[in-house]
């Protein structure tokens, strides 16, 4: 949370108030990006999603995104512009824009992935800045999750039945801005009742305690395994909670970002959009 | 925080760095080291002492080598920990930079 004025951090250490007309500045950034981040969630019967970003400055690079397709099936991307701040949170926007576009005119997220990296390549190569994607359209007849990945971290998969969590099965990919015109390579994985799929970003695992150590991929397992129960939404709370127990109060190094995607019965049609229909 | 010690052998420049690579090197990547290293032919950059790199340091890199290259100078990554290797090979470094950077 921030209070008060915002401030600059100058290189002696102290720190100065921000002239009243950049704050005004930040703030409707700020109100710009939490609005484009925070749209309406789609709704399905016999599941649900959820998404949270908490930038470690007042505006963030990390992204995530619902998109509900015609045929019935929903895209999901989350990913992370090299950087932070406001230089990120301008190269989010694109990339927004980017997901947006390309959503409405490819076939899969491998598809989508190649766009995006085609529209933005070019941008990003002249600014020297980069963007790891990961994008899964859920099947909710099939029951398929099909994916494929920008330089991502790979999402986490929770067995409902057993209670297992792994990651699901690598894809390569290069993130966007690496290699021009590159395909992307789409993997598969059928989900039952009860699965669910944590997407994140880094800014979860690498985030840092007082001793320097990171939170690190087993204590996220670990506290997914004990939450695995709780709805989407609380359990994104819950994983918060305990970076923020486990950082203790330190400030935040870097974005956080997660979504999850969650089946609660065997009847999950998508019901409510949040987009036009192509 | 990173730091890093140099070595001169005639046009070659060995970087040897100690720490992490993140977005705290930005300046340290983009203007101290970038110009020191347009002063030779090649550049080694060592990272046997880089416990983890995160995004935005893998950006660093790949800008660092990028630019280097386009000014014609040959630049080799080694001693890259079994860790942070895995992590580059994620993000398909290799194919991005070429597999021959990577000694």
């Amino acid at each position: 949370m921030y209070h008060g004025k915002f401030t600059a951090p100058h290189p002696d250490g102290s720190s100065h108030a921000l002239d009243p007309f950049l704050q005004r500045e930040i703030k409707l950034a700020k109100n710009i990006q939490s609005t484009l981040l925070n749209g309406e969630v789609p709704t399905f019967n016999g599941g649900e999603v959820s998404g949270s970003s908490l930038p470690a400055r007042l505006i963030g690079g990390d992204y995530y995104d619902f998109y509900p397709l015609v045929n019935g099936k929903m895209r999901i991307v989350i990913g992370d512009v090299m950087g932070k701040g406001i230089p990120a949170a301008m190269l989010m926007i694109l990339t927004r824009g980017a997901f947006r576009s390309a959503s409405e005119s490819t076939k899969g997220p491998g598809d989508t992935l190649r766009a995006m990296n085609q529209a933005l390549f070019k941008d990003l190569r002249a600014l020297g800045s980069f963007v790891t994607l990961f994008c899964a359209d859920w099947d909710p007849k099939h029951y398929m999750l099909t994916y494929a990945n920008a330089g991502h971290n790979m999402p986490l998969h929770i067995s409902g039945s057993t209670g297992n969590i792994q990651t699901l099965s690598k894809v390569k990919g290069a993130l966007v801005g690496g290699i021009p015109n590159l395909v992307y390579t789409e993997e598969q994985m059928h989900l039952d009742k009860g699965d669910m799929v944590f997407f994140y970003t880094d800014g979860i695992v690498e985030a840092q305690n007082t001793e320097q150590e990171q939170f690190k991929l087993e204590r996220l397992i670990q506290i997914l395994q004990e939450n695995k129960d709780k709805s989407a939404e609380e359990l994104q709370e819950s994983v918060l909670s305990s970076i923020h127990t486990f950082t203790e109060g330190l400030p935040q190094k870097d974005d956080i970002t997660m979504v999850t995607l969650k089946i609660t019965s065997d009847n999950s049609d998508i019901t409510s959009l949040n987009s036009p229909v192509i | 925080m990173l730091s890093y010690t140099t070595l001169e052998e005639d046009k070659l420049l060995r970087v040897d760095f100690k720490g992490d690579l993140d977005i705290e090197a930005t300046e340290l990547f983009q203007q101290e080291l970038l110009k020191k290293m347009e002063e030779f032919q090649s550049v080694n950059l060592n990272l046997k002492e880089v416990p983890f790199v995160d995004s935005s340091g893998m950006g660093l890199l790949i800008e660092l080598v990028r630019t280097l290259n386009e000014q014609e100078i040959s630049v080799k990554i080694s001693n890259v920990t079994e860790e942070v290797f895995e992590v580059f090979e994620l993000l398909q470094l290799p194919e991005i930079l070429g597999k021959d950077v990577f000694v």
